[in-house]
C-alpha cells in the first residue's frame, strides 16, 4: 500500500513538472503566425488537390498568386499591376508586374498566364470556367490579351481574381493534375512557400518566400492547427486567429484580442422541392415565407447573434443588393388566407386538409458547414413550431450531412434546411443557386427552370459586361426571384473572429468575400507590407 | 511442446474464416451508405457543378473492383488510394495509428495497472470504512461519460489555469528534439489521457474487486496465509492472480474498440487517432479509406482474440479447451 502511495506521488510528481517545467517556447527570431480551424485537413494546397470549400482554396491561395486580388476595399494589383477592358474587340489586357517570379527563381510572364488558360481548357479546375475565353495572346514578355469568344461578365472576379497561375515549365509536362505528387507541384508565385501538410494532425507549414514581389512577407513562418476549443487556443496565445462564435466576443475581448466581424456573407435557406404539389405554386410557396418569422429563429436559436435575410438570395451587404426586393413580414393570418385559396380546408384541430388528407410536409435537418466549422442544425425545430401553428403539419427529420444532400440532389424531399457562402461575391452566384443549367450538381442550388422571365435574365447578366446595366439587371433578378421563391432565405449568422494583435498583423474580412466569395479573413494581404 | 495442437489449429481455421467474412463485410458495408464522395465534396462547396460535370467526376470514383480483385490486391500490399488525400491508404493509417495506441493503449494500461491494485486493496479490505467510501464513488464515477469528464478537465485545466494545451498531440512544426519533444507529447496527451483514464478506471476497479472476493475464502488462500507468506504476496502472488483472467479478457476487448473508443475524447481535445480519421472519411464517403480503417480494425480484433485464447492457457492451467 505505501509503495502504490509513493509510486503515485512520482507519477504525480511527473505530470506536475511535465505540465510546468519544460513548455516549449518558439525560438527567438523566429517570428511565426498561427491559425487555428476546427476541421483541419482541407487537402494539399495546389489547384488540383485542395478540398472545393472555402478554406481548401485560401490554403492554396497562399502558394499560387492569381493576376488581381482583393482587399478590404476592393480589387488590388497582384501579378497584374494593371489590366483594362476593350469592348469592341472583347478583350482584357494584363500589364504584368516585371518583379513577379515563381518559387524556384525563374521568371513569371505572360506565357504562364497564357498557358494557364489553355492548360485549364484541357484540365478544369472547377473554381472558374474558361470556356468564355477564345484564346490568350501573348504580346510581350509582361503583356497578354484575353480575348472572350461571348462576353462573360464575371471574367476579371473568375479569371482575374480566382484563377490561379500554374508554372509553364513545370506543368507543361503533366498529364494526370491530380496524381502529379511532385515537390514541383506546389511551386507558385505566392508569398508563401508550401513545406509540410501533415494528414494525421490537420496541420500546414508555410514558410515566407523572401523574394516576393510585392515585398518579403510579415511572418517567416505560417502555421496551420486544428483545434475544436478557439476560445481556450486563443486566450492560451497558442494560436493568433480563429474563428469564434458570438458568445466568445467578450472574454476574448477582456485578453486583448481583436474581434472583427464579417458583413453578411453566409446566409441559411429553406430549400423547397417545387417539382412536388402543393409546393409547386408559387402561391404556396409565398405562403410558407408568410408563416416563418425570421426573427423568431434568430432569437430562439441564436441568441440573437443573425440578421433577418434578404429574400432576393444576394446578400444585404452586396454592393448590386436591390433594396426594393419584396419581402414577407411574419404574417400567420396571411399566410393560412393564402393555402385556403389553392382548396385547402382548415380541420376541427386547425390543421389544412385536401380531400380528407391532412397537409403535411417534411423537412430535412443536419449539421450544415457554416465557414469551414460544421454546426448542428436548431432551426428545424422552430419551423416546425412555426408551420404548425399555421396549420401544416410538419415532420423533422435530422440526417447525415451527405444523406440529407444525396436526397434533396435526387428530389427525394419536400424540404430542407442547408446554407452556403459566395452571397457577397459575383452575382454569378444567382445563376449557381438557382438554374441547373449552372447549379444542378449542387445542394444548395434551387435548380428552378419554371420561370421563363427569371431565365432570360439569368442569362442576361452574365452577358452584360457594362457594371452599371448588369446592375439593373440584378435588381430585376432579386425581384423575381423573391416572388417566385424558390427557395426561402432565412438568415445571415453573424460570423466573427479574433486575432491577437501583438503579433503585428491586422487581419480582415474581405469586401464581397475571398475570391468567389469565401466568408474567412484569411487574406493574405494582411501577411504583406 | 507443439504451439498448437488439433483442438487449436481447428480454432485458428475458424478465425481464418472469420477473418474472410470480416474482409468481405467490409468490402460491401461502406458501398451501402447513401451518397457517394462526389456528392458528399461537391454538393455543398463554393464550386457548383453543371450535371455533366457532375457525371464526369462521378465516373471517375465509382468503379468498385470486384471482391476477387479486392482480396488480391490486399493480400499483394496494394491497399489503395484514399479518394480525398491521394494518399496511400497504408500510409493514412500508420500516421495515425500511433497516436491512438498512444492515447488508448496507454489509457487502457493505466487504468488496469491502477484499476487492478485498487480493487484488490479494496476486496481485501472488504467491509472496512476505506472500502465503503471506494465503491461508492467508483460506480457514480462508471456512470459518467467521457465527454462530460473531457470538457470539465479542459474548462479547468486549460482554460482557467492554463496548464494544459487545448487542442493538438503536439506543438506543430516546432522542431524540438529527443527530451523536449517527448515532453510536449506529453504536455498534450495529459488531459485526453486523464479523461480516458477517468473513464476506464472503475470499471477495472470494481471488476478486480469483484472476482478477488470471491477467491478470499478459498481454501489456498488460507494454506498460503498459514504458510506466513508475507501479505503482499499473499495477495498478489496467489489470490488476485486467479482474479487475472477476467481482466484480461476485459482488457482484450476494450482494445478490440481502439478504434472508435476514443472518437469522443479526440474529438473534444481535437487529438488525431483513427477514430477521428475513420469519421472523417465516413462524412466524405472516402471509400478506399472507410474500408482500409474498418478492415484494419476488424483484423486487429480478430488477432487480439486469438491472441486471448493462447493466453488463457498460460495464464490459468487449468482452462482445457472444449473436447
Amino acid at each position: 500500500m505505501k509503495r502504490t502511495l509513493i509510486g503515485l506521488f512520482f507519477i504525480l510528481l511527473a505530470v506536475w513538472i511535465s505540465a510546468v517545467g519544460f513548455r516549449p517556447v518558439a525560438e527567438a527570431g523566429v517570428r511565426e503566425i498561427r491559425i487555428a480551424d476546427g476541421k483541419g485537413d482541407w487537402g494539399y494546397p495546389n489547384p488540383y488537390r485542395h478540398y472545393p470549400r472555402g478554406p481548401g482554396y485560401v490554403r492554396m491561395s497562399l502558394v499560387f498568386d492569381t493576376l488581381i486580388w482583393k482587399d478590404q476595399k476592393g480589387y488590388v494589383p497582384a501579378l497584374a499591376e494593371s489590366w483594362s477592358y476593350d469592348p469592341a474587340s472583347m478583350a482584357f489586357t494584363f500589364k504584368l508586374d516585371p518583379r513577379a517570379k515563381w518559387h524556384d527563381q525563374t521568371t513569371l510572364t505572360a506565357e504562364d498566364v497564357a498557358f494557364s488558360i489553355d492548360y485549364f481548357k484541357k484540365h478544369p479546375y472547377r473554381w472558374i470556367s474558361v470556356d468564355h475565353v477564345d484564346r490568350a495572346v501573348v504580346k510581350d514578355a509582361q503583356t497578354v490579351v484575353i480575348h472572350l469568344a461571348r462576353p462573360y461578365s464575371p471574367f476579371l472576379s473568375d479569371i482575374g481574381g480566382t484563377m490561379p497561375i500554374l508554372p509553364r515549365h513545370i506543368w507543361s509536362r503533366v498529364d494526370d493534375p491530380k496524381n502529379f505528387n511532385d515537390p514541383q507541384a506546389f511551386i507558385g508565385s505566392g508569398p508563401y512557400m508550401f513545406k509540410d501538410f501533415n494528414k494525421a494532425q490537420g496541420t500546414y507549414l508555410y514558410e515566407a518566400f523572401p523574394d516576393y514581389y510585392l515585398g518579403r512577407p510579415k511572418a517567416d513562418r505560417l502555421i496551420y492547427v486544428r483545434s475544436g476549443k478557439p476560445l481556450v487556443s486563443l486566450s492560451q496565445g497558442q494560436v493568433d486567429l480563429a474563428n469564434i462564435q458570438p458568445d466568445m466576443a467578450e472574454p476574448l475581448k477582456k485578453k486583448g484580442l481583436v474581434i472583427i466581424r464579417d458583413e453578411r456573407g453566409w446566409s441559411k435557406k429553406l430549400m423547397i422541392n417545387h417539382k412536388k404539389a402543393p409546393l409547386d405554386q408559387k402561391v404556396f410557396r409565398q405562403a410558407l415565407a408568410f408563416a416563418i418569422s425570421q426573427r423568431e429563429i434568430i432569437d430562439k436559436a441564436h441568441r440573437g447573434f443573425a440578421t433577418p435575410a434578404s429574400y432576393g438570395l444576394l446578400s444585404i451587404d452586396h454592393e448590386m443588393y436591390n433594396p426594393r426586393t419584396p419581402t414577407y413580414a411574419f404574417d400567420p393570418a396571411k399566410s393560412r388566407e393564402l393555402i385556403a385559396s389553392l382548396g385547402f380546408e382548415r380541420g376541427p384541430d386547425g390543421t389544412f386538409r385536401k380531400e380528407g388528407r391532412p397537409l403535411k410536409l417534411e423537412v430535412l435537418a443536419s449539421n450544415v458547414t457554416v465557414a469551414g466549422e460544421s454546426v448542428a442544425d436548431r432551426d428545424g425545430e422552430i419551423i416546425k413550431k412555426q408551420l404548425g401553428e399555421v396549420g401544416i403539419e410538419v415532420d423533422l427529420v435530422h440526417l447525415e450531412q451527405a444523406t440529407t444532400d444525396s436526397r434533396v440532389k435526387s428530389w427525394n424531399f419536400d424540404l430542407a434546411i442547408s446554407g452556403h457562402g459566395g452571397i457577397g461575391g459575383d452575382p454569378r452566384i444567382l445563376n449557381e443557386m438557382i438554374a441547373s443549367q449552372y447549379g444542378a450538381g449542387s445542394v444548395n442550388s434551387a435548380r428552378y427552370d419554371a420561370d421563363p422571365r427569371l431565365n432570360e435574365l439569368l442569362e442576361a447578366q452574365m452577358a452584360e459586361m457594362d457594371p452599371a446595366r448588369r446592375k439593373e439587371i440584378v435588381f430585376e433578378i432579386q425581384k423575381v426571384y423573391a416572388e417566385d421563391l424558390p427557395a426561402v432565405s432565412l438568415y445571415y449568422p453573424d460570423n466573427l473572429s479574433a486575432y491577437n494583435p501583438k503579433k503585428g498583423v491586422v487581419w480582415f474580412y474581405t469586401r464581397g468575400g475571398i475570391s468567389k466569395g469565401i466568408p474567412i479573413p484569411q487574406n493574405k494581404m494582411s501577411l504583406i507590407k | 511442446m507443439k504451439i498448437l495442437d488439433g483442438k487449436q489449429s481447428g480454432l485458428v481455421w475458424a478465425y481464418f474464416v472469420a477473418g474472410l467474412l470480416m474482409v468481405y463485410l467490409s468490402y460491401s458495408l461502406p458501398g451501402l451508405l447513401p451518397g457517394d464522395f462526389v456528392t458528399a465534396m461537391y454538393a455543398g462547396s463554393h464550386v457548383a457543378l453543371n450535371a455533366d460535370q457532375e457525371a464526369e467526376l462521378r465516373a471517375q470514383y465509382t468503379e468498385q473492383t470486384g471482391f476477387g480483385r479486392y482480396l488480391f490486391d490486399l493480400v499483394t500490399l496494394k491497399w489503395g488510394y484514399s479518394y480525398a488525400f491521394l494518399a496511400p491508404i497504408s500510409e493514412l493509417i500508420l500516421e495515425t495509428l500511433p497516436w491512438t495506441l498512444l492515447l488508448m493503449g496507454g489509457a487502457h494500461l493505466i487504468s488496469m495497472f491502477f484499476g487492478f491494485i485498487a480493487g484488490v486493496e479494496a476486496a481485501w479490505r472488504r467491509g472496512s470504512l476505506l472500502e465503503k467510501a471506494c465503491v461508492g464513488p467508483m460506480t457514480l464515477l462508471e456512470g459518467v461519460p467521457e465527454i462530460c469528464g473531457g470538457v470539465l478537465f479542459l474548462l479547468v485545466f486549460a482554460l482557467y489555469l492554463g496548464w494544459f494545451p487545448a487542442a493538438g498531440a503536439e506543438t506543430a512544426y516546432a522542431e524540438q528534439s529527443g527530451l523536449e519533444w517527448v515532453a510536449d507529447v506529453g504536455h498534450h496527451l495529459a488531459l485526453p489521457l486523464a479523461t480516458l483514464v477517468l473513464a476506464y478506471l472503475p470499471g477495472n476497479f470494481l471488476l478486480a474487486r469483484a472476482s478477488v472476493v470471491l477467491v478470499r475464502q478459498a481454501q489456498f488462500v488460507q494454506t498460503a496465509r498459514a504458510k506466513g507468506l508475507p501479505p503482499w504476496r499473499v495477495r498478489y502472488v496467489h489470490a488476485a492472480r486467479n482474479a487475472l483472467l477476467p481482466m484480461v479478457t476485459r482488457f482484450g476487448l476494450r482494445l478490440a474498440f481502439m478504434v472508435t473508443g476514443a472518437l469522443v475524447v479526440e474529438t473534444i481535445h481535437s487529438y488525431p487517432g483513427l477514430g477521428t480519421l475513420l469519421f472523417k472519411a465516413i462524412a466524405m464517403r472516402d471509400l478506399p479509406l472507410i474500408q482500409g480503417i474498418v478492415l484494419f480494425s476488424s483484423l486487429t480484433v480478430l488477432m487480439i482474440n486469438l491472441g486471448l485464447e493462447s493466453l488463457y492457457r498460460r495464464l490459468d492451467p487449468r482452462v482445457k479447451h472444449a473436447s
